[in-house]
């Protein structure tokens, strides 16, 4: 247990007051319309939705987690932490597409790219999963803070699960959105704050950063600085095929929308940012801050490695960060620690909640049971809705030290079966609401087999994560591709009008033809006919930005280096290591050359879309009311 | 509890509520369906 001066309680209290009564004052703008209730009226510039993406991002188990994987892995186990780099190119991809879709959800989107009976299948679908999802993963995080509250001040597990919950429903019930979104501000700007401290602190206890490093090498783990220690190529508890299958769900999975359970909550974000630029920016920045914050963790963990080495209990060493905080700390700051432990709880509760509520409203009352809905009505059920979800978190945190295990296992499934269908149905048109269909339903046996039925009757090994990632997808394409090439694709005028409201990218050819002979977009012009184009292209008109060009791919392919280096590099550094020094200085120059290739295109692609955003808008609520001519009118010009 | 059996439960769950949202969708599907959206069906 922790002791509590009067000054601890003051900054505790304090930064509670700040965080919770910020986020309330916004109250008045969330009661206008659906669309501030959950979005924030679309309006956000990049920033705030970049702080919501790193405050969701950094929950109560988050330096648990981390702190296991660096405990036991060293700087190696940072690339468990770069499923964030997904980000790197979704921002520049998936996100570009889906905030032109202006879809609520990602269940919303499914009856944009795909029509018909399938579609709206899969929109109830992912609607259930969701809602539910989100209410286990409140459930799981408040148990987490359960235990903070047991650690620090022996109160009994369900105090820590019911008491902050509650206290972040307040704001959530009444602000919605706009209370998550600028409740995460303040939180974010609160927890960088302690980590930055504990760091600082945690690395001068062990006699600075050099030292962490020198005592490494004297206990004989300099390999523990190494971020590329493999064990073998696939043996060991670190092979590089588990490195390379990690770095390709991570960064090839930014192509299509799904592919990380975090998708989900940012694109949220995405779309309540104001333009498609900001809808870039702030997912990028936000999952560079992200990353930054794992450099940051990755250092004074190492730190507590040095001082507490021979930790064998996980359920021990996890609780590192926080041991580091509230045992190094002078009188004060313990307080001001406790409060950011609080702002972390809270962001990712808030948003949890009104995600959940999001689903539910939108996807299943709004379009299955009242489609016609006032926006008052849609408001207040948004706000029972996210009553009923923090009922049902209480319920299932207090289950969850059972349940952890297979809510573990239910993530890791949802990634690897349906990871690929995830980015073919962004990047290949004649994919189907069918083919995605028969991918949730096929991951639903085939896991099962793969994982535990056929180990268990010898019918094959037991599998690495990187075995069972590679076997899965396999399985789930041998039901999924039949499925899609044996049904019909989806309507021709369906995907003109999602081809000319989005412009994917990938292999859309006979989409982008059929659009073309109907006059919706421009012809696409020909190399030979533009004749020489400097290297870099930095003036755009409207027009000529929609398309994919060199300057996209280069952000495609520099993106994920930059944020590459920014991980070790800031880990590093943070150690004394020259070479971090130098790796950082690149990523600064990387993400400013990323900015000067990508920034003019952006900038283009947003003018010329929000002329057209007001009628999509339009064509989008009559949509969601079973007015289907909205997509006959788009398809027809 | 057994995890196996925790699992099975947990994942059970979870598809009982995704395959409800489901059989909402159906059921709105067939509410609004119009005579000429038939075709759209494989």
């Amino acid at each position: 247990m922790v002791t509590f001066t009067g000054l601890d309680w003051f900054w505790a209290a304090a930064f509670l007051l700040l965080m919770v009564g910020g986020a309330f004052l916004f109250y008045r703008l969330a009661r206008r319309s659906e669309s501030d209730f959950f979005l924030a009226g679309r309006g956000l510039p990049w920033w705030l939705p970049a702080s919501s993406v790193f405050s969701t991002h950094t929950a109560t188990d988050t330096p648990m987690w981390v702190t296991g994987v660096i405990y036991a892995h060293g700087l190696r186990g940072l690339w468990y932490t770069f499923f964030t780099a997904w980000t790197a190119i979704g921002s520049f991809v998936s996100a570009r597409i889906f905030r032109r879709s202006l879809a609520y959800t990602q269940a919303e989107w499914q009856v944009m790219r795909f029509g018909g009976l399938g579609a709206e299948l899969l929109r109830g679908w992912m609607a259930g999963w969701q809602v539910f999802m989100n209410m286990f993963i409140l459930g799981w995080v408040g148990i987490a803070m359960g235990k903070v509250g047991y650690l620090v001040f022996g109160w009994p597990v369900w105090v820590g699960l019911v008491i902050p919950s509650a206290i972040t429903a307040i704001y959530t019930l009444a602000a919605g959105y706009w209370g998550v979104v600028m409740g995460d501000f303040l939180q974010g700007i609160v927890a960088i704050f302690a980590i930055v401290l504990v760091t600082v602190v945690g690395l001068w206890a062990v006699g600075g950063p050099g030292e962490v490093s020198a005592r490494l090498v004297d206990m004989g783990e300099a390999w523990r600085l190494d971020v590329f220690a493999f064990t073998g190529l696939f043996s060991g508890d670190f092979p590089a095929a588990w490195w390379l299958t990690m770095l390709v769900i991570a960064v090839i999975g930014g192509f299509g929308m799904g592919t990380s359970i975090d998708w989900y909550v940012e694109a949220q974000r995405i779309q309540s940012a104001k333009t498609v630029r900001d809808a870039s920016y702030g997912l990028w920045a936000g999952g560079a801050l992200t990353l930054v914050r794992n450099g940051f963790w990755a250092a004074v963990i190492l730190a507590f490695f040095v001082l507490a080495p021979n930790i064998t209990n996980v359920a021990e060493y996890e609780l590192g960060w926080f041991r580091m905080g509230f045992e190094l700390l002078p009188v004060g700051m313990v307080g001001v620690f406790m409060g950011a432990i609080l702002a972390i709880h809270l962001s990712t509760i808030s948003s949890h909640l009104n995600l959940g509520a999001l689903y539910f409203t939108r996807d299943l009352y709004q379009r299955y049971l009242n489609p016609k809905a006032s926006e008052r009505t849609l408001v207040w059920m948004g706000r029972a809705a996210t009553f009923v979800l923090l009922l049902g978190s209480f319920f299932y945190g207090l289950m969850m030290e059972e349940i952890t295990a297979w809510l573990i296992f239910a993530l890791w499934l949802m990634m690897a079966g349906i990871w690929l269908p995830n980015i073919l149905q962004v990047v290949w048109w004649r994919f189907n609401a069918w083919g995605y269909l028969a991918s949730w339903m096929a991951n639903l046996g085939v896991s099962w087999l793969v994982v535990w039925i056929f180990p268990a009757f010898g019918v094959i090994p037991p599998l690495p994560d990187y075995g069972q990632f590679w076997l899965l997808m396999a399985l789930g394409a041998a039901v999924f591709l039949p499925a899609t090439l044996l049904t019909q694709p989806e309507k021709m005028d369906h995907l003109v009008h999602y081809y000319v409201q989005t412009r994917p990218l990938g292999w859309w050819g006979p989409v982008q033809r059929e659009a073309e002979r109907r006059g919706l977009i421009a012809p696409q012009t020909k190399p030979e006919q533009v004749g020489r184009r400097p290297l870099i292209r930095r003036t755009w008109t409207p027009e000529e930005a929609e398309g994919w060009s060199r300057e996209d791919w280069m952000a495609i392919i520099l993106s994920p280096v930059v944020y590459a280096l920014i991980i070790i590099g800031v880990a590093r550094l943070l150690l004394g290591q020259l070479d971090g020094a130098l790796i950082t200085l690149g990523a600064i120059g990387g993400a400013f050359l990323l900015y000067w290739v990508i920034d003019p295109k952006l900038r283009a692609v947003s003018v010329e879309y929000e002329t057209k955003q007001a009628r999509y808008l339009e064509e989008l609520e009559r949509s969601v009311r079973w007015d289907e001519s909205a997509l006959d009118a788009g398809a027809e010009g | 509890m057994d995890r196996g059996l925790v699992t099975l439960i947990g994942m059970s769950i979870a598809y009982v509520a995704s395959f409800a949202g489901l059989a909402f969708a159906y059921w709105g599907w067939k509410k609004h369906l119009r005579p000429d959206r038939e075709e759209e069906t494989p």
